[in-house]
């Protein structure tokens, strides 16, 4: 059973959504209703001296802050509005009141000037000459440090707000090819994560030191960013995170924090900022694109060179994208060998809601179009498109480019499992078509540091203190296991103390299916540190050599199978009470300029899918009768809970696919809530759906774990669009696969004919 | 407005503003943190607590509207401490990951089973398709409710 069960079905678990603070007043935010303005004036003064409030926040009190915009490589998302704003629902103004209606009623009493501006709600218009540019100066940031091929670049042209390339081998070869296919694909997905529980924060300050509660997925880097805002060292900032209500991306970096923390420093008293779902559609979403692919193949299927010219949708602040960017641009190429390749990503401005990380992470985006093209080129060499992926793809072992590490699953055996479960060689039932695709992305996260610390007591309990958030991926259910099986000790007896910045080790952040893959090494570490600590204390006292020893059950064993205890011993070395043995564990992957992006991958996430599905003529209703999604946990700590990632992740997909997409007319998001904008439910499940856990046990983590959670969303709208075509003989290159955009295409391709 | 219903067996009396909503009431005044807010449009389904026999959204529902009535929450669904049959199938078959959207998907079940003890997949579908979790995926919740049905229906049998 899962770590977290008993506390999650009888409401015990506890979110941030739950912390009461005595005294604690309630935040409001007032926000844009122009997608593109200057803000001429702001006039508060009613606001702040409005019944119950006790704090506002405008531009003019970000004055002696250490900065008043945030974002990761590039800081220019403010706080609170300055000189303009830049989309719908960019926060303005912000109060802190008794309750929630006096905060309410305090905004609608604040005044702001609009100078309108026009407004650049698309890529297109974005990037058309002479179009309005949302940042007039260039951005403030930095471009890492990237090896051999990639490079990055800010703001290389109008509205883009920052450039990822890639490069390898010559072009030359494009000249050999027996052809070349040039295909443009729509990714119009733009999902809202729909975390339930929504953006939240809770901010207190005692002298010059502030608490923060939050629903967070980088509590670490979220201290070092409130830190460089307010002007104070890290160690006055403590963070709790408690059990986060899903996140998939989107809680990375600030959101509701430092609203928060302000309004809290302003008003000396506890201020909680819980933003509406509402509000959570006005924060974060996932990157709408636009990718052209340049492939040159041989008349055999051979792969030989491919040009990626990629547009992220990054809206109207830089936030994660030029990370996603760097990802999507990279990783676009599929587990395939290549002679060349070359990739371009620009992240373009607009005026609607920023786009951040989201689950995928830039491969969604890059899996629909590549894999997409794959079938579309086995069509045209009248080639199986299982068969020119078969032998196309990367051995286990073999580098994904030069300066990279290898495959560590098997890709061929993935690809048969759900080649065989789909059927795909068996004949179709009438109208009914099959596709499979293989989603790609590197696991682990890029350059990420993770830090882990074990401690034993007197009598054998166990604290582990890992600062990987529990956010439903089940990391506490899978991490314990593996103290608990290195130390010998029961499971039970392996507890997983609350996130605190003050206490625990440092992690970058609960994010790229990197719990297991980098903090299970550095848990296993601190494990087996404990461990050895253990048995040397042993065997000194029992005056034998430490490699004869054995510890179970918090007991010594023998030569010969003798049990000491450890208890009596434990106390009767330190004077009668007690001592704690303590262990710490690293891992980052080191710093390697072969690497494109400065470090290896640490693991790479594969998921394999499969679907069939009918298309109704009239209707342009896409059904998907069968789906099938396979990853490889390499080793399952907890096969129920690699399932449940796997599945969940694939039923994202399904969603991604089919219906899914925050829909702006103009630069107004119709689609601005749970009862406008859809996700699957389910009813909309597949008639069929299967997951198959592979453990191939080739994983870096624990015992030859790796990542998993979000590999099988990747593959599922391609493998659907390659069904789509063998149902019909039409491709569609856009998603989602709405009703209407299939029927258009089906239309449109009769028309042709 | 004076109102008096129970919460979990237990009465309630009280003067609330005819504007604060059950779900404030649960979460604010009594404690019962269980039940969580989502969506506020009565379309998540996370807030889902039970009034009488019928599934209410307690974010768009008005305290005053539970008057004389009788209410359910996930903390009211153990008996004498111990897991109802629908806890301990979605706990032992790991049917949540998050979490936040479980307790409005245990009071939905134990109003589902109830009035069909013994349902298909499809109506269980039918069912919880009132409810969003975006974790899941579903399969693995269906699997539950079908096996919290046969948990209850194997101790009716007892």
């Amino acid at each position: 059973m899962r770590a977290d069960a008993v506390e999650k079905v009888t409401g015990a678990a506890g979110y941030a959504t739950d912390v009461v603070r005595p005294g604690m007043l309630t935040a409001k935010v007032l926000r844009s209703p122009h997608p593109h303005a200057l803000v001429s004036r702001i006039d508060v003064a009613a606001a702040r001296v409005a019944p119950g409030v006790h704090a506002v926040l405008a531009r003019e009190d970000l004055a002696d802050l250490g900065g008043s915009s945030y974002g990761y490589f590039i800081k220019d998302q403010p706080i609170v509005a300055l000189d303009r704003v830049r989309y719908i629902g960019d926060p303005v103004v912000a109060v802190a009141a008794e309750t929630e209606a006096e905060a309410v009623a305090a905004l609608e009493m604040v005044e702001v000037g609009y100078e309108l501006l026009d407004a650049v709600p698309d890529m297109d218009s974005a990037l058309a000459d002479g179009a309005p540019e949302l940042f007039p100066d260039p951005p403030l940031g930095i471009v890492p440090g990237y090896g051999q091929g990639a490079s990055g670049e800010l703001r290389p042209r109008q509205n883009v707000c920052y450039r990822f390339a890639y490069t390898t081998g010559s072009a030359d070869v494009f000249d050999q090819c027996d052809h070349v296919f040039v295909d443009r694909f729509e990714f119009d997905g733009r999902q809202q994560h729909v975390h339930l529980e929504p953006f939240v924060a809770v901010a207190e300050w005692s002298g010059e030191s502030v608490e923060v509660w939050s629903s967070c997925q980088n509590p670490f880097p979220l201290r070092k960013e409130l830190g460089r805002l307010m002007a104070i060292g890290e160690h006055r900032i403590r963070v709790h995170v408690p059990y986060v209500g899903a996140g998939f991306g989107a809680k990375n970096n600030c959101k509701a924090e430092p609203i928060a923390v302000l309004l809290a420093r302003a008003a000396r008293r506890p201020v909680r900022y819980c933003m509406t779902n509402d509000e959570c559609f006005l924060t974060q979403r996932q990157h709408n694109a636009t990718i052209e692919l340049r492939t040159g193949v041989m008349s055999d299927g051979t792969l030989v060179a491919k040009e990626a010219a990629i547009l992220l949708d990054a809206g109207a602040y830089a936030d994660a994208s030029p990370l996603v960017a760097e990802k999507a641009g990279y990783r676009i190429a599929g587990p395939y060998r290549w002679k060349h390749l070359s990739t371009v990503t620009d992240c373009v401005m607009t005026n609607t809601t920023p786009a951040g990380p989201f689950r995928g992470f830039g491969g969604t985006q890059a899996n629909f179009a590549c894999e997409s093209q794959l079938d579309m080129i086995a069509r045209r060499l009248d080639m199986d498109p299982v068969e020119l992926r078969m032998k196309n793809l990367l051995d286990v072992g073999e580098p994904y480019v030069p300066g990279e590490s290898g495959m560590d699953s098997d890709l061929r055996e993935g690809l048969g499992l759900v080649v065989e479960r789909i059927g795909f060689g068996d004949a179709r039932p009438e109208g009914r078509g099959r596709g499979v695709a293989i989603g790609f992305k590197d696991s682990g996260g890029v350059n990420k540091p993770a830090q882990a610390r074990v401690k034993i007591a007197t009598s054998g309990d166990v604290f582990l203190h890992c600062g990987t958030i529990e956010i439903g991926q089940g990391v506490r259910t899978g991490l314990r296991s593996v103290v608990a099986r290195i130390l010998g000790v029961d499971v039970s007896r392996v507890s997983w103390p609350e996130l605190d910045t003050d206490h625990t080790p440092f992690d970058q952040g609960t994010n790229a299916s990197s719990g297991i893959s980098v903090m299970g090494q550095a848990v296993e570490q601190a494990a087996r540190s404990a461990r050895a600590k253990v048995l040397e204390f042993a065997a000194g006292v029992l005056e034998v050599p430490v490699t004869d020893l054995d510890l179970d059950d918090w007991a010594i064993v023998a030569p010969g199978g003798e049990r000491h205890p450890l208890n009596f011993m434990v106390m009767g070395h330190y004077g009668g009470t007690g001592y704690e043995f303590t262990g710490e564990g690293f891992f980052k992957a080191a710093n390697d300029h072969r690497a494109p992006l400065e470090t290896q991958c640490v693991s790479w996430e594969y998921g394999w899918g499969a679907a069939e599905v009918s298309v109704d003529r009239e209707t342009g209703q896409v059904t998907v009768h069968h789906l099938v999604v396979s990853g490889d946990a390499g080793t399952a700590l907890d096969a129920d809970v690699c399932r449940g990632q796997d599945e969940g992740a694939a039923v994202m997909g399904l969603g991604g696919a089919l219906f899914e997409t925050m829909l702006y007319d103009g630069a107004h998001l119709a689609t601005a809530d749970l009862v406008s904008y859809r996700v699957p439910r389910a009813t909309d499940l597949p008639e069929r759906f299967e997951s198959i856990l592979q453990e191939q046990g080739h994983g870096p983590g624990p015992f030859g774990s790796k990542g998993l959670g979000e590999g099988t969303m990747l593959p599922v709208a391609s493998a659907i669009a390659n069904a789509i075509e063998d149902a019909t003989g039409v491709r569609i290159t856009a998603m989602p696969f709405t009703p209407e955009r299939v029927l258009a295409v089906l239309d449109a391709a009769e028309e042709g004919s | 407005m004076h109102v008096e219903f129970t919460v979990n067996d237990e009465a309630v009396t009280w003067d609330v503003p005819t504007s604060e909503m059950l779900i404030d009431t649960l979460r604010d005044r009594l404690g019962l943190t269980g039940t969580n807010l989502g969506c506020d449009h009565a379309a998540c389904g996370a807030c889902t607590v039970r009034v009488g026999e019928v599934p209410a959204a307690s974010c768009s529902t008005f305290t005053w509207q539970v008057d004389g009535a009788s209410v359910v929450t996930v903390e009211g669904l153990c008996a004498d401490g111990a897991l109802s049959a629908e806890q301990a199938a979605f706990a032992e078959r790991s049917a949540f990951q998050c979490g936040y959207c479980t307790p409005g998907l245990l009071t939905l079940t134990s109003l589902l089973l109830d009035e069909v003890p013994d349902p298909t997949p499809e109506v269980v579908r039918e069912w919880i398709s009132a409810n969003i979790c975006r974790c899941t995926g579903y399969e693995v919740i269906v699997e539950a409710v079908l096996d919290a049905a046969a948990r209850r229906r194997s101790s009716d049998a007892g």
